[in-house]
């Protein structure tokens, strides 16, 4: 019927009481839209967003348009079982010549069925689930999860164990990171540097460990609030520790931007035009290496976000170098984030009420909430039955959209700057089948 | 600038003091945590004080037996009874990785010295593969116990097998071990691959790895830590005794 306006990004699409729905953000004034689903999607996107709900075992396969054919032209197949990406997924990369003509990713090699899995389960039970399919933005996961049934309830939640959430997610936020970091440096031989950010990365990992007693923060949310609190005594220590490995991260950045090696591999690396980044519903750092200002921990504030100082990190060079950049500027605004958050955690049992994303408009219990994971924003949609269990359960996960516009990064790139897309722009199948 | 080049080599040596003393002497707690611990049943077990119950049925009906293979490590049962720390800082009974039976006799005259490894996901959650490739990192530093990563299976001979089994991956799964040389190990690492773990029920989820192919050790952990993963390639080549020294 209509089509979207120049503003309006389309974000994901759901079912619920067996109708579709879209949910479309409104990137001007930050507002999200839900409405029913007349509109026309664009084929490709449509396609990834319907097909994304395809059963375990059934591929998809983001052909985004026309086949590529004529003389000279190859096709060969990536995955599933690559040490390049080490995960199960797979890609066919046309190409030409050295020139990549077309990449075409191919998902659900590692599909559990999540969303399926939490049917009928109590949320406090269904947190085991969704907190595993993706350990690597677990924490983002489950207080996605939690907030959504929270506001569904109308429950109100401590403010504290709120803001130990906002602790955890920038913990989690560092260290992937670090992660993408220390592979980039591998991807450039850098092997001093890519030592370093491993090890750095598993100083956040014990960090995690010690204070919310576990590397990947499984188990740390609860409905209705959070398993284990910090006490004032560790928000102190892990205050000291977090800002020495925020200063050894930015030692190890200068010295990593002082080679020319380095540079030359990110700079100009798979271009994604802001107008494509845009079109493609590119989210994360992905999509703010491309000037695109967006982060949900500003356009959508959960608590505390609304109350602490979160900088808005974008680079306007569209490369892998912009997207590197994002990645490590907010190294440094988490570390000055967490800084706040331990510091003025309240501590004298204040509550505060649901975050007013209920969409009763949809039917009884429904409630959607959006976090902004390592790799951009994450998209929930919660419906509870009569009895107070899961009846509906909608993940819109971040890597899923970011597929496209890294394919589209890599067109008439070289073979070799593969690894550097697919590592700059955060990508996880774990995240993007689960 | 110039200063730079001094600065890492004194991270250099400073890493020395970073790698693990493991397998020489036992981890520390920081290297396999409090959550790495495997749940044991003590005198005061009662599941009517805990209301929710053991997610995977990794517990007995009797209540005193844990089958680590199906335990995702969710510390649920703690209410009811449940030990995971006794509080000591020892770590001599968090070791856990064990020997499936078929392993080879004389896997140390043949792996004892030098074992490449590959990894295979076959649908996990990323936090498996990640704790593998951690083992790479100066914290745990695989190489200086010649230990390396292979990306191809026809170097490997070893594979470390991570994930829920999925529909899509049993054929690639198979023809991975296929193409291994013998003699070849598999180790099944983290509760997924073991038995299903949280996925147990999934539709994504077609069988324990064992039941798709012949397996020699199984890593139990959701995630299991470096360390317990590192054990068990040890004890896959042939280096440990089931009690975790080094023979
Ligand atoms: S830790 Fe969780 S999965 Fe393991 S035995 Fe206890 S309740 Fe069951
Ligand atoms: S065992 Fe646990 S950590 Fe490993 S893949 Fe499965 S859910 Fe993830």
């Amino acid at each position: 019927m209509e089509r979207l306006g120049e503003k309006m990004q389309l974000s994901s699409v759901f079912q619920a009481g067996g109708l579709n729905y879209a949910l479309i953000s409104d990137t001007e004034t930050n507002k999200t839209i839900i409405s029913e689903l007349p509109l026309t999607l664009s084929e490709e996107f449509g396609a990834l967003l319907r097909g994304s709900g395809a059963k375990p075992g059934s591929p998809l396969v983001l052909e985004a348009s026309g086949r590529v054919e004529g003389y000279g032209v190859f096709e060969f197949p990536y995955g599933p079982v690559s040490w390049g990406v080490p995960e199960a997924g797979a890609f066919s990369l046309m190409t030409y010549g050295e020139r990549v003509l077309k990449v075409v990713p191919r998902l659900n090699f590692k599909k559990r069925g999540i969303e399926r899995a939490v049917l009928g389960r109590t949320p406090e039970d269904a947190l085991l689930f969704v907190e595993r399919s993706a350990g690597n933005f677990s924490a983002a996961y489950s207080t996605c999860f939690a907030a959504a049934v929270e506001d569904s309830l109308g429950l109100e939640v401590p403010s504290e164990a709120r803001w130990t959430r906002a602790v955890a997610l920038e913990l989690e936020r560092i260290h992937n990171h670090l992660y993408v970091f220390g592979r980039l440096a591998e991807a450039a031989s850098q092997n001093i540097a890519a030592t370093q950010a491993h090890a750095l990365r598993e100083r956040v990992l014990r960090l995690n460990s010690r204070h919310f007693g576990h590397r990947y923060l499984f188990g740390i949310n609860s409905i209705g609030g959070v398993s284990r609190g910090l006490p004032k005594d560790e928000r102190r220590t892990l205050t000291t520790e977090v800002r020495l490995i925020g200063r050894e991260f930015s030692e190890l950045v200068q010295y990593f931007l002082s080679s020319r090696i380095f540079l030359d591999r990110l700079q100009g690396t798979a271009k994604l035009t802001r107008k494509d980044a845009l079109g493609l519903g590119t989210v994360g750092p992905s999509a703010r290496g491309s000037g695109v200002q967006w982060d949900d921990r500003l356009t959508f504030p959960l608590e505390p976000y609304e109350d602490i100082y979160v900088n808005l990190e974008t680079e306007d060079g569209e490369d892998t170098m912009a997207r590197t950049m994002v990645r490590v500027k907010e190294v440094e605004s988490s570390t000055i984030a967490l800084r706040e958050l331990l510091d003025r955690m309240p501590s004298d049992g204040t509550k505060s009420g649901p975050h007013r994303r209920r969409a009763d408009s949809l039917g009884a219990g429904f409630s959607f909430c959006r976090v902004e994971s390592p790799s951009g924003d994450l998209i929930q949609a919660v419906q509870l039955d009569g009895g107070g269990r899961v009846g509906s359960l909608h993940v819109r996960p971040p890597s899923l959209v970011n597929w496209l516009p890294f394919a589209r990064s890599l067109e008439g790139t070289v073979f070799t700057d593969f690894q550097f897309a697919f590592e700059s722009f955060g990508l996880s199948f774990a995240d993007s089948d689960r | 600038m110039w200063d730079m080049p001094k600065i890492w080599v004194f991270r250099g040596l400073k890493k020395g003091i970073l790698t693990t003393a493991y397998p020489k002497s036992q981890p520390t707690s920081e290297e396999v945590p409090t959550a790495s611990l495997p749940p044991r049943p003590t005198d005061a077990v009662d599941w009517s004080a805990g209301e929710r119950g053991c997610p995977t049925g990794a517990i007995d009906s009797g209540g005193k037996r844990v089958d680590l293979g199906r335990c995702v490590y969710c510390r649920l049962c703690s209410s009811a009874g449940f030990t995971f720390d006794d509080g000591s800082g020892s770590r001599a009974g968090a070791l856990q990785a064990g020997l499936t039976g078929r392993h080879a006799a004389g896997a140390r005259r043949i792996f004892g010295r030098s074992l490449h490894v590959m990894m295979i996901d076959v649908g996990s959650c990323n936090a498996c593969n990640l704790e593998v490739l951690n083992l790479s990192n100066p914290y745990y530093d695989l190489s200086r116990l010649g230990i390396a990563f292979t990306n191809s299976p026809k170097h490997a001979d070893a594979l470390i097998v991570v994930g829920a089994l999925n529909p899509a991956m049993v054929d690639a799964l198979k023809m991975t071990y296929e193409s291994m040389p013998e003699p070849k190990l598999v180790l099944s690492v983290g509760a997924c691959a073991i038995s299903g773990g949280i996925f147990r029920s999934a539709e994504g989820f077609v069988s324990p790895v064992g039941d798709a192919i012949p397996v020699d050790v199984v890593v139990p952990g959701c995630p299991p830590s470096p360390v317990q993963i590192l054990e068990g390639l040890l004890l896959a080549a042939g280096r440990l005794k089931e009690t975790g020294a080094m023979r």
